[in-house]
């Protein structure tokens, strides 16, 4: 699979691996159900500490992207890539929101106000 | 002589020299009968130097002639396998030949020049120092064999030029990476199954069942349960340092390529027939990591030799290589 890690984003450097490994999951280079390389290995492709991928990895497991199953390693989730690409927008729309000057509060609040 | 006459010449001169081997090797007993016993020694004491086994003479004539021709069409088979169907034949044909030919025609003048002229096999002379000297020329026949195969493949030239290879964006402010594992479960049976089998042994011997030298029969398969091991899953890995290639649960051993030692990367879809059977293969056009039949990472190195590997994704692999190295020079 084919990972692209953002080094110019100012991010947490664990937020730019789960961010490279959810743009891997939508644009299909890993398909649900599909088993992620070892953290070990991840770590030295990238360059970046194994404890530092492993923290990216349980945010998105946290997030439903990932599952950890023991003795099968960490597998991509059912339906994860639909999934991926809905909370990218969800995240740009909080970025947007947070631009105009409105909180997430004030976007759950409008999210609640569409019928 | 052009390219394609000498290699019609070498493949007549390797059937030649199989036939003729053949021929001698069959012919050299009944053609000396009259000088020779009944029953010819054919096995000797390795402290003593005294003959302690023999064969009728018949035997002694067939034996080594069906040993060769077994040798013979074995190494026919490989090649057929291999599909080098262009007429030049690989170096380790050539050796494996050249060097059993040689030691069979050894032994058998070794043991006709023991027996001749003696009433009885148990009075057929020493054939120590023959032994020693027909090892040593079949060692230089097989190494010049090699050699010459070696030398005629540096001269052809490299077919597929290095061409531009599948390429990719690489946006400045971005890590590109690329990472791929293959495995082959019926490699990781046979490990699972030689290792239970050594441990058998090895547990048998241990508790006294069997004698020793069964016990050294663990040894063996300990060793191919390591090798089948390390041949049974495969991980590669591009960057910016080159490409990685791992092998085994262990990873390791493993090889690595710097992007200047890397001319050009390409996808292939090859077969274990076409490059001589499953895990690490080297033929004269390079090394070849077979898993499983398909699509195969394929790299020219900067000494113009191949290597590649079975790995999903290998297109990503190759433009990702080809863009890092066109970066990496610019």
């Amino acid at each position: 699979m084919l990972l692209r890690l953002d080094t110019a984003s100012s991010s947490p450097l664990h937020e730019q691996v789960a961010g490279a490994i959810r743009r891997a999951i939508a644009e299909g280079e890993c398909v649900p159900g599909d088993r992620l390389p070892p953290a070990r290995d991840l770590s030295r492709a990238l360059d970046v500490n194994v404890n530092t991928v492993l923290r990216g990895l349980r945010a998105l497991r946290d997030e439903g992207v990932l599952e950890f199953r023991r003795g099968r390693g960490v597998t991509v989730a059912d339906g994860a890539d639909r999934r991926s690409a809905l909370l990218d927008r969800v995240r740009d729309l909080v970025a947007d929101a947070a631009h105009l000057g409105y909180s997430k509060n004030d976007v759950i609040e409008m999210i609640r106000e569409i019928p | 002589m052009t390219d394609r006459g000498r290699r019609s010449t070498t493949a007549w001169g390797t059937v030649g020299w199989c036939v003729g081997v053949l021929v001698l090797l069959a012919a050299l007993p009944p053609a000396a009968s009259s000088r020779l016993p009944e029953r010819l020694a054919t096995h000797w004491n390795a402290g003593s130097g005294r003959p302690d086994g023999s064969m009728p003479l018949w035997a002694a004539a067939l034996f080594p002639a069906l040993v060769w021709a077994v040798l013979t069409a074995v190494v026919a088979l490989a090649l057929r396998r291999a599909g080098t169907g262009s007429g030049a034949i690989p170096g380790w044909a050539l050796a494996g030949l050249g060097f059993g030919g040689v030691m069979l025609l050894g032994g058998q003048t070794s043991i006709v020049r023991a027996n001749l002229d003696h009433a009885d096999w148990h009075d057929a002379g020493p054939v120590t120092s023959w032994v020693v000297g027909t090892l040593v020329v079949a060692a230089t026949v097989g190494a010049l064999g090699f050699l010459a195969a070696q030398r005629a493949l540096a001269q052809t030239p490299a077919q597929a030029p290095p061409q531009d290879g599948p390429a990719l964006d690489l946006p400045a402010g971005q890590r590109v990476v690329w990472l791929a594992h293959t495995s082959n479960p019926w490699l990781q049976a046979i490990s699972a199954v030689t290792g239970l089998l050594a441990i058998a042994v090895a547990v048998g011997a241990l508790a006294g069942l069997t004698d020793s030298p069964v016990a050294l029969a663990a040894t063996p398969f300990a060793l191919a349960c390591v090798l089948v091991l390390g041949c049974s899953s495969v991980q590669a890995r591009v960057t910016e340092r080159g490409l990685d290639v791992t092998f085994g649960p262990l990873r390791w051993p493993g090889r690595h390529w710097a992007l200047e030692d890397i001319e050009s990367a390409r996808t292939e879809n090859l077969t274990p027939a076409q490059v001589g059977g499953w895990g690490y293969r080297l033929s004269g056009l390079g090394t070849t990591v077979m898993l499983r039949g398909g699509e195969c990472l394929v790299i020219r190195t900067a000494r113009g030799k191949d290597f590649g590997v079975s790995v999903d994704d290998a297109e990503h692999a190759a433009a990702l290589l080809n863009s890092l190295s066109a970066q990496h020079t610019r």
